[in-house]
């Protein structure tokens, strides 16, 4: 399998380490334990298509969201993750 | 009180070894220098400023930094693309340190001095190339890897920064930057893979 880093280029699989589920949100605090406790443990088994974060640390060491297909392993697109590179964010 | 002279020593002090290795009886088709004494400075943006950042620099080193995997000459160092809104400084002789650079970028961005944390090898003759296929999946045929392109990537499980300098006698260049602690492992690994093509080892205070 190779990621087509949107800094660097296509890569293979050994420069990226998989973090999981891009999904799951934050509850806000003050949520009640089943929020929390969803958010933590409970996750989707999809088969199709999923949404997960990858960190390209054998590279530019950015974290990446990446669209993948678990069927066909076919990957629909990857972007910077919330935060990637400094331009990225908010001033 | 005890007075301590800290000489600086490379990482590759005892592992390499000038001279002729591998193959013998061939002309060497790779050459191996590593090249010590250099300041390397690595800066970052800080949150919301690479745009700051990006006209600051161009300012202090009157070209514009690299904001895609490039290294770019100027007129006494070389710009390294280091990551998305980073870059490094290569140079000699103090011209761009801690010191000279924090005046005018350290308000977008952040420094950190790696001199010493990183070891340079330049890596170049007829089968460089060759060579290092067998360590990198980055394709370095010249039409994907020109002279200033550069990469940061994985070498044996270790993270370097790559990038080809200026051709030397009509032969590719290949610069590698590597982590101190890691350098004298990859070392190694590098010395197994050129053995075949018989390798010319030096050392430098030159690039």
């Amino acid at each position: 399998m190779r990621i087509v880093c949107p800094f660097c280029g296509e890569r293979e699989l050994g420069e990226f380490t998989y973090l999981g589920d891009a999904k799951p949100v934050r509850p806000e605090a003050g949520a009640s334990e089943d929020e929390v406790f969803d958010y933590v443990y409970l996750r989707d088994n999809v088969a199709g298509e999923t949404s997960e974060y990858w960190y390209h640390g054998g590279g530019c060491r950015t974290w990446l969201k990446v669209t993948r297909n678990t069927l066909t392993h076919e990957i629909s697109s990857v972007e910077p993750a919330a935060g990637a590179g400094a331009a990225k964010v908010g001033a | 009180m005890a007075e301590f002279s800290w000489a600086p020593r490379s990482s590759l002090e005892k592992a390499l070894v000038a001279g002729a290795h591998g193959t013998r009886g061939i002309e060497a088709g790779i050459s191996l220098t590593e090249i010590r004494n250099f300041d390397l400075i690595q800066v970052m943006a800080r949150r919301g400023q690479a745009a700051e950042l990006a006209k600051v620099a161009k300012a202090r080193f009157g070209v514009a930094a690299p904001n895609a995997p490039k290294a770019i000459q100027t007129s006494d160092a070389t710009l390294i693309w280091s990551g998305p809104d980073q870059f490094f400084v290569l140079s000699k002789g103090g011209k761009h340190t801690m010191q000279t650079l924090a005046t005018s970028l350290s308000g977008p961005a952040s420094l950190s001095d790696q001199s010493h944390a990183r070891v340079l090898i330049s890596i170049s003759d007829a089968k460089a190339r060759a060579m290092l296929a067998k360590l990198s999946s980055i394709d370095l045929h010249p039409d994907a890897f020109a002279v200033g392109a550069a990469a940061a990537t994985s070498m044996d499980h270790t993270s370097v920064t790559l990038w080809r300098g200026g051709d030397r006698d009509g032969l590719a260049v290949f610069n590698l930057l590597v982590f101190a602690t890691f350098a004298e492992s990859l070392w190694h690994m590098i010395l197994d893979s050129a053995a075949e093509y018989g390798v010319d080892i030096g050392h430098s205070k030159e690039f």
